[in-house]
């Protein structure tokens, strides 16, 4: 009886410890993830517009290409930047390894209110320390997210949907911050002027890049 | 007036000096080429330092575009001077052989003898400038292909290639009335000094303070905004995103002025002159 007893609080115990986890996982975000995970690739065209006051560049273009697990790949005829991070819409890194959830509440965005959690890894070999999503419930799927990584800093990306249906956004912007440029005075041009205040209280600038994505060819899972 | 002209050219085409002048252009351009090669591989190094923290580059940055810069910056020390040259040798050439008393023993009157040489050295100025940017495309465009052109100049600017390409010829446009200016400053020394040596030395020496006086930050003063030194780099407006074509059309303007003053200044020296 008193083995019996050991035995039903052991499996009690290993029950309720995965009820937990169970509920550590967001069931919205679970949802997106879901619709996330059914795409094994996608194509799309894309232009490029950096939104900062140091640097001036017309609008670039070029072809995305995306396949499950495999890095994205780009072409452009143009010279382009493509920003490190945040351009995997699918979110699959964020996803990629075992995480818990833990609800922020709600927050309003252009008049709407949109639900907020934050994501928090539960295995080392994740890129991210933490990271916060906003989420609209209603249509499932990511309105904008705040990713702080290990390594590279933090980032914050913006996406925007022409679609009510659409899962991947029409537009997405990524908003980054770079230390000052430090250039010798020999590679300036020789209109450049100098301010010496404003550049040693510009140690780190802020801007953004704006993808609008077009024409999508979405690959789901048969 | 139009046979003086005509005489002019003639002579300035007959002289092996023209083409010594165009031949070190040539040779100018493919040294600075190849060290602008390695000049603009550090120049887009250094520019896009902080860029790689952040961002993935696709595409060529070092191409024709950037060469055709970094030689448009680069010559417009060594060009004047070798214009310099040319043209002031195109009167201290006949001061020293004597061929002036000759001229004059035949009804040709003085105005118009100065004013040709006014012409053709401009004439000459404009096509050399030509021939520069003609030979420093061709090359550039041949060994390094067309590309974006990267630029800083208060911000870091990126020009597509067709857009790249106008800007570059409307700098050598503007450029060429800098040049304009330094042709018809030296043949006006040439007529104030009438020696070959003392005339080039005047004229490097005039060459060197310019340089030093574009150098010097005046601020938004009136001295700054009229100085010949500072007018004659309007052609670098053209690398600002947004063209400030007013402010090149009156510095553009304004240098055109100062060179028919510096003109007429010579016209009048020489008219006043005894030729011998």
């Amino acid at each position: 009886m008193k083995h019996f007893i050991y035995l039903f609080y052991t499996f009690g115990a290993i029950l309720s410890c995965t009820c937990v986890h169970a509920q550590q996982v967001d069931g919205d975000l679970l949802a997106i993830k879901e619709r996330l995970d059914a795409i094994i690739a996608y194509e799309a065209e894309m232009s490029l517009d950096i939104q900062a006051d140091f640097i001036k560049m017309p609008t670039k273009y070029a072809s995305v290409t995306y396949t499950k697990n495999q890095p994205l790949e780009f072409s452009s005829d143009d010279f382009i930047l493509i920003p490190k991070k945040g351009l995997d819409v699918t979110m699959s890194q964020l996803f990629e390894h075992p995480f818990i959830t833990v609800n922020r509440g709600f927050e309003k965005q252009d008049g709407k209110t949109y639900k907020v959690v934050n994501v928090i890894p539960n295995d080392d070999k994740s890129d991210y320390s933490i990271a916060k999503i906003v989420m609209d419930t209603v249509i499932t799927r990511i309105v904008s997210s705040e990713i702080h990584t290990k390594k590279e800093g933090s980032f914050t990306l913006q996406m925007k949907y022409t679609d009510k249906k659409a899962i991947l956004p029409e537009q997405l912007e990524i908003f980054f911050e770079m230390e000052r440029l430090r250039l010798p005075f020999n590679f300036l041009g020789k209109n450049a002027k100098i301010d010496r205040k404003k550049m040693r209280s510009q140690e780190i600038q802020s801007g953004s890049i704006l993808l609008n994505f077009k024409d999508y060819k979405i690959k789901y899972h048969p | 007036m139009r046979v003086l002209f005509w005489a002019e050219l003639f002579k300035l085409c007959k002289q092996r000096r023209t083409y010594y002048a165009l031949g070190a252009i040539l040779i100018m351009e493919i040294i600075i080429l190849f060290s602008a090669y390695y000049q603009g591989r550090s120049f887009i190094d250094l520019l896009l330092t902080n860029f790689k923290e952040t961002f993935y580059f696709e595409g060529n940055l070092l191409n024709g575009n950037l060469l055709v810069y970094v030689i448009l910056n680069t010559l417009w020390f060594h060009l004047p001077l070798l214009l310099m040259i040319i043209i002031s040798g195109l009167l201290t050439a006949e001061y020293k052989d004597g061929t002036l008393q000759t001229i004059f023993l035949q009804p040709v009157q003085k105005l118009k003898f100065i004013a040709a040489k006014y012409l053709a050295a401009i004439l000459f100025t404009l096509v050399s400038v030509v021939f520069l940017m003609i030979t420093a495309f061709g090359l550039s465009y041949a060994i390094f292909g067309q590309g974006d052109l990267i630029v800083y100049l208060d911000t870091l600017n990126f020009y597509e290639p067709d857009d790249a390409f106008r800007r570059l010829v409307w700098a050598f446009f503007s450029g060429s009335v800098t040049m304009v200016f330094y042709a018809v400053a030296s043949l006006t020394m040439a007529i104030c000094f009438k020696d070959a040596t003392i005339t080039w030395i005047v004229a490097a020496f005039f060459l060197i303070v310019s340089s030093l006086l574009i150098r010097i930050d005046y601020g938004d003063s009136l001295f700054g905004e009229i100085l010949y030194a500072k007018l004659g780099e309007s052609w670098q407006y053209f690398f600002h995103f947004e063209i400030p074509w007013r402010q090149i059309i009156f510095n553009n303007g304004l240098l055109i002025v100062y060179s028919m003053v510096i003109m007429a200044l010579g016209m009048f020296i020489f008219t006043k002159k005894d030729i011998s």
